[in-house]
């Protein structure tokens, strides 16, 4: 499946809707982790967490081709002068029939039923998401993949992450809920 | 260094243009990877005199950036794909990311004899190592193949420079005084100070707008394909057995040997003397400026059925030889004359958008940092189908556009068929 068909289907599984450009870089990169096939999004995980420049530049291909529409939310002007933007995206009346053709091919069945348990999992925000992602980073790393909470911790710390007890316990109940980790 | 410049190897390069046939667009684009490989050995030095301790490693990455073009044959990027095409398949496995000179100048680099007479093998290695990423922090790998690496740094300004545009300026001092080093997990990258946030911008900016004006100016777009579709039909309807030696990289020294034989000048003569082939028809055109024209200029908007759009623009090139045989069919074209393109504008901003951005108390990403990216919508991608054709208009502007507005409704219909082919079918 081609990246741009792998996007539309996971926005067509969110509701038809994802609201932010974070979200969806995180959400299609624990939809691939549990599917066990990337589609061809290259994720590089590193300090910010999962990063795709394929789901980035396939979304803006989807935005001009017109199968997606985006919007953006403003949030006010920060301290440091810039204002912060959340960037939504939707399909349009052209995405969907594009859609006509993927519903109920394998591949889009795998997609909705990972985008399902990702949602079913506490429908985390993207803060949340890109938590959990960092944990996931972590355990994946550690030999064995296993970690208390305070080993967690500390290990984020060694990347200058700084991340609060409660993040992490959420983070692990997300992961175990989707069935990434377990919780022990 | 002198060793590495005085080498044949490394005095090959100024038989090599920069830019292929841009000089057909831009008459003053005449300089050479010779002229571009001592730009980026120097702009390399001061990076790394700016930010890398270690003099070790100061010395490898002048001498990375110095060698890492070394690997370029004839014209450059614009036969690269025709090398990808025609090389043993073992020779790319895993190597599908890099681009195939890369390989090539590695090889060279690790096994040329006169190197290796002025380069340790360890020196060699780490060269390599350092050019693929493999050495050392990302930092330095960064310096000479990165978003702002030392390569782009002087190709935008020496390219600027030479086909006479302004395009391509930016403040290179300020951008390397404000580049620092980061600690990001274990790893050492490339960070810029919130002082250089505009001199970045500007760099971004000016690679954006070379490239939609001169890397991708229409008639370079029309000179490189037939290029690519000249030694094609060299290598594939002429059946010239040098000629697809000279694309058929195997991993061995041989070829490695014969291929540092090539430049673009020998590669213009020896195929202008195939008399009656297909590829000296196209390099006698492109020679004497004859050059084919685009008939055919779509962007989205002229699909409005999604399901074409989607087919044209993120679909496979499957359809492209049948469609370019029902062109030439229609308007009496030789079908090998007849070539169809797409051609994607990217966004402004790619990779430069997690170049992390040091504040005094926080560290942010570029992408979100930037106010003026943000508010310009960096996101521009264009894709534009094109074909291009040896057409001759005859008559005034106006009898011109409309043979064009005939090439275009033509080829629509034929696009819309080749992607609803049920549609096509007679009614039972």
């Amino acid at each position: 499946m081609k990246p741009t068909d792998f996007l539309l289907c996971l926005v067509d599984a969110s509701g038809g809707k994802v609201e932010g450009r974070t979200l969806l870089q995180k959400r299609a990169f624990f939809v691939t982790e549990l599917i066990g096939s990337d589609f061809g999004l290259k994720f590089d995980a590193h300090y910010y967490g999962p990063y795709s420049a394929t789901v980035e530049g396939t979304t803006t291909q989807l935005k001009n081709l017109g199968f997606l529409q985006e919007s953006s939310t403003g949030f006010g002007i920060v301290s440091d002068g810039f204002e912060v933007r959340r960037f939504n995206y939707s399909l349009t009346g052209d995405g969907e029939q594009l859609l006509e053709g993927l519903r109920g091919t394998p591949e889009y069945n795998s997609i909705k039923t990972a985008t399902e348990r990702v949602l079913a999992a506490g429908d985390p925000n993207y803060v949340e998401l890109s938590i959990a992602a960092k944990a996931y980073f972590l355990l994946k790393k550690k030999e064995g993949g296993s970690m208390s909470v305070a080993e967690l911790i500390k290990e984020a710390r060694k990347y200058n992450w700084s991340i609060s007890p409660e993040s992490i316990h959420r983070a692990v109940s997300f992961l175990s809920a989707v069935g990434l980790a377990s919780e022990g | 260094m002198g060793c590495a410049t005085a080498s044949k190897l490394f005095q090959r390069l100024r038989s090599l243009h920069q830019l292929a046939l841009a000089h057909l667009v831009y008459p003053g684009a005449t300089h050479t990877r010779f002229d571009h490989s001592l730009g980026a050995f120097h702009v390399a030095g001061g990076l790394a005199k700016a930010i890398v301790q270690s003099d070790t490693e100061k010395r490898l990455v002048r001498l990375a950036a110095l060698l890492h073009d070394v690997g370029h044959g004839p014209f450059s990027h614009v036969t690269e794909p025709i090398l990808q095409k025609h090389s043993s398949p073992a020779v790319l496995v895993g190597r599908q990311e890099s681009k195939i000179h890369e390989f090539i100048s590695a090889k060279i680099i690790l096994e040329n004899a006169e190197l290796r007479e002025h380069l340790s093998d360890r020196e060699r290695q780490n060269i390599v190592g350092l050019l693929d990423g493999s050495f050392g922090h990302s930092y330095l790998h960064e310096i000479v193949s990165g978003p702002v690496d030392a390569d782009k740094q002087d190709y935008l300004l020496r390219d600027s420079y030479f086909t006479g545009v302004k395009y391509g300026i930016y403040d290179q001092e300020r951008l390397k005084n404000t580049l620092r080093v980061y600690e990001d997990n274990d790893d050492l990258v490339l960070a810029i100070s919130i002082d250089g946030l505009h001199a970045l911008e500007q760099f971004v900016l000016a690679k954006y707008y070379m490239t939609t004006q001169v890397y991708r100016h229409r008639i370079r777009l029309v000179t490189d394909n037939m290029i690519e579709r000249a030694i094609t039909l060299g290598i594939e309807e002429d059946k010239i057995g040098w000629l697809k030696a000279l694309y058929s990289y195997d991993g061995t020294d041989g070829f490695v040997q014969e291929y540092l034989q090539w430049n673009d000048e020998r590669l213009m003569n020896e195929v202008l003397h195939q008399k009656g082939s297909q590829v000296k028809d196209l390099f006698d055109r492109l020679h004497e400026r004859r050059l084919f024209k685009c008939i055919f200029d779509a962007d989205q908007n002229d699909f409005p059925d999604p399901s074409t759009r989607s087919f044209v623009f993120a679909g496979s090139k499957d359809f492209y030889k049948p469609l370019e045989v029902q062109i030439a069919k229609q308007f009496g074209f030789d079908p090998r004359h007849v070539i169809a393109y797409g051609v994607t504008f990217n966004s402004a901003i790619k990779t430069e958008s997690q170049i992390p951005v040091l504040h005094k108390t926080k560290t942010t990403l570029f992408d979100d940092e930037s106010a003026f990216f943000k508010s310009v919508d960096q996101k521009i991608r264009e894709q534009h189908f094109h074909i291009y054709a040896p057409v001759e208009y005859k008559g005034d502007e106006k009898q011109k556009k409309k043979k064009l507005r005939e090439f275009k409704e033509a080829i629509l219909k034929f696009i819309q068929t080749l992607a609803n082919p049920q549609q096509a079918l007679p009614l039972a």
